[in-house]
């Protein structure tokens, strides 16, 4: 009977309005939040066609009367011999993080959620949460005490077995596993929350029934809590894929102490964008460089949400 | 009910000998992970003479705990930066968590008319931005935020990043069986959020949570840009103000040349420095365990129908 | 279609801000009027450093002069020095509340912003409200504030030019009796490296950093193509083709294989534990007292080259004021008191009398040496211990240097001597010219990451240079150097007959 006026109601427009009314008034607040900081300033992606110029008061005066320049600004993106290295270390180092950043989480989060004293898994979580409070410039220093060619810790021990000392900051052979570890080191802790927090999430009586089957450890992960996790292993992914484009800045600029001989191993987008603006401040040029990544970002995205709705669409983003 | 949970995972253990290698390879990470954090914490209390004599040591020669005495002599100030972080953060993520939670919440609902639509909004500001220019903008010229407190909340209580997340907690933690029966004994949708659907899925709202005060504690891009006011600096900007200067001013000394070396002369040292670091980041070690609490205690299904 | 969209949507996001913006505009309220009966004006003035404690309390000091003498009631915004650029990027472009700003050749780029049109036209000014300080400041800086020939910000007097010099350990220079008065070129220190390797194991003979830049005896106009020092046929050239940068980057290859220098050089930063010999800096007279009491022991020094002065180095301190300002004549006129008021120019710098800074006696002896130079006050400043750290400002970001009193342990006649310095700086032959790199904006930008990736190594003479200094022209020629020489040779050409 329900069912029934429930059906007739959605065939209008304010019936459906109302049959909705409720949960459409807990996602306005929210609808609010992002009509204002997020698409009102969405007018921010015009810079980038324009060669902005100030010649009155005002933002979109000036805005309007500067020159339109069509592409103009995208052109220094690629204008570097060395944009096709740039790309291909922006690529391949995110597509590591990618794979990397659910793997090594969902481990340590299997693992954590395992070991049978739950004062111990306190510690150890807090303990690899502690990196994601130091800013790459303080990570930097540490790093910097290790591997300083002179006086550094590892050069010594290397020395201390007769070794010869390596100069770390010249050798870029190195730097593509120290830049992969680093970046792991620094997010591991923050990235297994989430995973950690599915699994507390999974009902107990999935777990009873297995035992009382008599399945044994690794196959209630492998038949239990693996597909469970699932959707947010997902999710997590698809999303993951958007940022390939974007790089962070600390991890490739100040960790190697912008060092020039490691900039074939170093360099990416981010990097590249910032040092071609620091000798010129033009906004326009900033923001398509912004737009670019992320342009390419959403088209990732979109492949990616495709192809997973078409092979599950439960977990699609939607 | 909790007696009963207890006993299969009693039941459900593994192996000792398993138990001792999982133990080794975390104890192993954790150590990787708080040796910076001692080396920070080691140079904070290290003589500046002797540190500038010897560089960097594990075992400092001399210790002094004069950084630590200049920041409580620099008092008012740092103090106040403290009391501005923990309001922002306190603040902000109790709002972040009702917005975020309630729009996450109407998305996870498949009856939800208007959800293709409302997803649909999250999506382009995930990836696309006005930048920096057009932020500004809209915060001090249309909501006439600067120098105010919420000019450090509102600009970063929401993203699309955490609804996403917060919605697949729900869609997953939560049977739809759960909701349809609540909706059918009358119960309406602000019910069924704050008394069902919020206990059930505590350790997500616990993870959102956490990656928001995270988020408040360690951010100072929004103070750079929106406060002017030294009254409302919070504690993190102070220590990456300091950072960049003296990075800026190493970097430009050939263009400043003498200038930049007085300049330099004026900021704080290494050690206070890192005594900044470790007096920013200790308290909010604390906060995880604040938060850690709701992973282990979240409430099955099961005990719902109970 | 999805990039239309987007479009789409920031139009209709810019058409909806423009709404609401109408909407909340709000004006300010009731005005204030001082004891002649002025309107009160409050002027937001940017300046470049990390703020300080008793700021708002010296602001206030200067507040209760400045609203009686000329109506002004000053808001001072310290910005740090990392967050400069970007900060005044986002106030200077988005139009927010701001009437005077610190601009330089190294932060907030001056002829940057006065090309994008940010700074108001001082010409017609400087002849009424601003006529006493620029009469008082050096023609010169004024010439060198001129962009198109027109004035965009009032220079802070200092020293003029940039001067390159190697910085003697004192200690060692005394040990060996070294004559480092009469060490210039990068080859004349080579026999007392020599010594120094062989008989002071600890020391190193030449100390370098990440920011080291090998003695360039050019004008950079941009990096890394310019004018060569002396060259008045105006040829544009790349620095790394010029013969002097070439055999002076041997030179430094020499060096660094023969271990005079510190293997970690092209990316240390100043350890100051590390003992050495001698060391680049860009000093200005009296420099060796100031490094010397950063690094803890004496030093002396001796300059590389002459003094040549250039836009670049001209340009290291000016005040600019917002084209939009509603109130050009009272901040002209308070750049006019700054620059020119004894009592309000030592306020702002040292902080308030009695709190900050004690008066100290000048001696007599010195005070009769110096009689009859420029720049002489009848009193020194000493410093409060205990608060000189809650208000210590850089000395030129309000105003010039030769306005405030010296220090007790500096000469009477410093600035004397800062004049005499300028005076005789010689005149780099691109002085005055300004490069508009609009048409090649998009190989400029490309310059800095083939610089930042060996520049660094061939200047400390860290890498081989048969194999990198080719390697650094091929990727500035794949960039369009070429390009930017042929655009900037055009203008200088345009510039030299409009001059002449």
């Amino acid at each position: 009977m329900k069912e029934i006026t429930k059906k007739k109601q959605r065939d209008t427009f304010l019936g459906r309005l109302k049959a909705n009314k409720e949960l459409l008034l807990l996602s306005t607040p929210g609808a609010i939040w992002f009509f204002l900081f997020a698409y009102l300033p969405l007018f921010g992606i015009l810079v980038a066609f324009k060669k902005y110029r100030i010649t009155g008061d005002g933002f979109f005066y000036n805005l309007f009367t500067s020159e339109t320049v069509g592409y103009e600004n995208f052109k220094f993106l690629f204008s570097s011999g060395d944009a096709w290295i740039i790309v291909r270390n922006t690529v391949l180092y995110n597509a590591v993080f990618v794979v990397l950043g659910v793997a090594i989480p969902v481990v340590l989060a299997l693992l954590l959620n395992e070991i049978k004293n739950k004062g111990m898994m306190k510690i150890y979580q807090s303990s690899m949460f502690l990196p994601y409070f130091l800013s790459w410039v303080v990570v930097s220093y540490c790093v910097f005490a290790f591997l300083n060619p002179e006086k550094g810790y590892f050069n010594a021990i290397i020395q201390q077995f007769g070794g010869n000392p390596v100069s770390w900051y010249a050798e870029k052979s190195y730097w593509p596993f120290i830049i992969i570890f680093m970046s792991q080191w620094k997010g591991m802790g923050y990235n297994t929350v989430v995973y950690l927090a599915s699994i507390c999430g999974i009902d107990n009586t999935y777990y009873e029934a297995a035992v009382l089957d008599g399945a044994a450890k690794w196959q209630q992960i492998k038949y239990i809590t693996l597909p469970l996790l699932k959707p947010v292993i997902t999710i997590l992914l698809i999303m993951a894929v958007g940022g390939i484009f974007k790089a962070d800045f600390g991890l490739f600029f100040q960790l190697p102490r912008d060092s020039g001989p490691l900039y074939p191993v170093t360099n990416v987008l981010d990097t590249y964008i910032f040092r071609a603006l620091k000798t010129n401040g033009e906004i326009g040029m900033s923001s398509a460089a912004a737009l670019f990544q992320s342009t390419v970002g959403f088209i990732l995205i979109m492949i990616a949400n495709k192809i997973v709705s078409k092979v599950d669409n439960e977990n699609a983003l939607f | 009910m909790a007696k009963k949970n207890k006993e299969t995972i009693g039941y459900n253990q593994i192996k000792s000998s398993t138990n001792i290698v999982f133990n080794i390879i975390l104890g192993l990470l954790s150590l990787v992970c708080i040796i910076p954090f001692l080396f920070v914490i080691i140079i904070s209390i290290t003589d500046e003479q002797s540190l500038a004599m010897n560089g960097y040591w594990f075992i400092p020669e001399k210790l002094s705990l004069y950084a630590y005495q200049y920041i409580m002599n620099a008092g008012e100030s740092i103090i106040r930066s403290y009391g501005v972080t923990i309001l922002v953060t306190v603040l902000g993520t109790i709002i972040g968590l009702l917005l975020t939670g309630t729009y996450a919440y109407a998305l996870s609902r498949k009856s939800y008319a208007y959800r293709k639509f409302f997803t649909k909004v999250i999506t382009i500001p995930m990836l696309f931005s006005g930048g920096m220019i057009a932020n500004y903008l809209i915060v001090t010229q249309v909501l006439m935020l600067k120098d105010t407190i919420w000019a450090l909340i509102l600009p970063i209580c929401m993203n699309s990043f955490n609804v996403i997340v917060l919605r697949t907690f729900f869609k997953t933690s939560i049977p739809d069986a759960v909701v349809e029966s609540a909706k059918i004994d009358g119960a309406s949708e602000w019910r069924l959020f704050f008394q069902i659907v919020v206990p059930m899925a505590l350790p997500g709202l616990a993870t959102i949570g956490l990656f928001l005060t995270l988020g408040y504690w360690n951010d100072w891009f929004n103070a750079m840009m929106y406060i002017d006011d030294s009254k409302l600096m919070p504690l993190q900007y102070m220590l990456i103000r300091i950072e960049s200067s003296i990075d800026f001013l190493a970097s430009n000394k050939s263009m400043m040349g003498v200038d930049g070396v007085e300049a330099a002369a004026n900021l704080p040292k290494e050690t206070i420095k890192m005594a900044i670091v470790v007096i920013s980041t200790l308290p909010i070690i604390f906060a995880y365990p604040f938060f850690q609490r709701y992973f282990v205690n979240g409430l099955t299904v099961g005990a719902v129908k109970e | 279609m999805k990039f239309g969209l987007l479009k789409r949507l920031a139009a209709v996001s810019m058409a909806a801000v423009m709404v609401i913006g109408t909407m909340t505009g709000c004006g300010k309220s009731g005005s204030e009027k001082n004891k002649n009966g002025d309107e009160v004006v409050e002027l937001v003035w940017y300046q470049v450093g990390d703020p300080q404690k008793d700021q708002e309390k010296v602001i206030e000091k200067a507040n209760e002069y400045l609203v009686d003498k000329i109506g002004v009631r000053l808001k001072v915004n310290s910005v740090g020095w990392g967050d400069y650029n970007q900060k005044m990027q986002v106030v200077i472009n988005t139009g927010d509340n701001w009437d005077l700003c610190f601009s330089c050749s190294w932060a907030n780029d001056y002829l940057q912003n006065a090309n994008k049109g940010a700074f108001l036209v001082l010409d017609d000014y400087l002849e009424k409200d601003g006529k006493e300080m620029y009469e008082s400041i050096d023609p010169k800086f004024w010439e060198a504030a001129k962009v198109k020939g027109k004035t965009y910000g009032v220079p802070s007097e200092k020293e003029i030019g940039s001067m390159p010099m190697w910085v003697f350990t004192k200690e060692y220079v005394d040990k060996y009796k070294i004559p480092y008065e009469k060490i210039h070129t990068l080859e004349d220190l080579e026999p007392w490296l020599k010594i120094i390797k062989e008989k002071e194991p600890d020391v190193v003979p030449m100390y370098l950093t990440k920011d080291y830049t090998a003695p360039t005896y050019m004008d950079k106009i941009q990096d890394p193509i310019g004018i060569e020092y002396g060259d008045d046929t105006l040829t544009v050239k790349n620095v790394f083709e010029t013969d002097k940068m070439k055999s002076t980057l041997k030179t430094m290859r020499k060096y660094y294989e023969a271990g005079y220098i510190n293997k970690d050089a092209a990316t240390a930063s100043d350890d100051k534990a590390q003992k050495r010999f001698v060391t680049k800096g860009d000093g200005q007279p009296y420099a060796e007292l100031v490094w010397g009491k950063d690094l803890g022991y004496e030093v002396v020094a001796s300059p590389i080259m002459d003094t040549y002065v250039t836009n670049a180095s001209a340009r290291g301190a000016l005040t600019a004021i917002n084209a939009q300002t509603k109130n050009p004549e009272k901040a002209v006129a308070l750049l006019n008191l700054i620059n020119t008021d004894e009592y309000l120019r030592n306020l702002l710098n040292y902080g308030i009398e009695g709190e900050h800074w004690e008066k100290a006696e000048v001696p007599a002896e010195e005070a009769e040496t110096a009689k009859g130079k420029p720049y002489i006050y009848d009193t020194k400043v000493k410093l409060n211990e205990e608060t000189r750290k809650d208000y210590s400002v850089a000395y030129w970001v309000q105003g010039g240097l030769f306005g405030t009193y010296v220090l007790e342990n500096e000469p009477i006649d410093k600035w004397a001597t800062f004049k005499e310095f300028n005076d005789a700086s010689e005149v780099a032959p691109s002085f005055g010219f300004d490069f508009n790199l609009d048409p090649v904006s998009t190989q400029v930008a490309g310059f800095r990451n083939v610089l930042d990736e060996f520049g660094k190594s061939l200047y400390t003479g860290s890498v081989d240079l048969d194999e990198y200094l080719p390697k650094l022209q091929e990727k500035l020629k794949a960039t369009g150097v070429d390009e930017v020489i042929e655009e900037m040779q055009k203008q200088i050409d345009e510039w030299q007959k409009s001059e002449k």
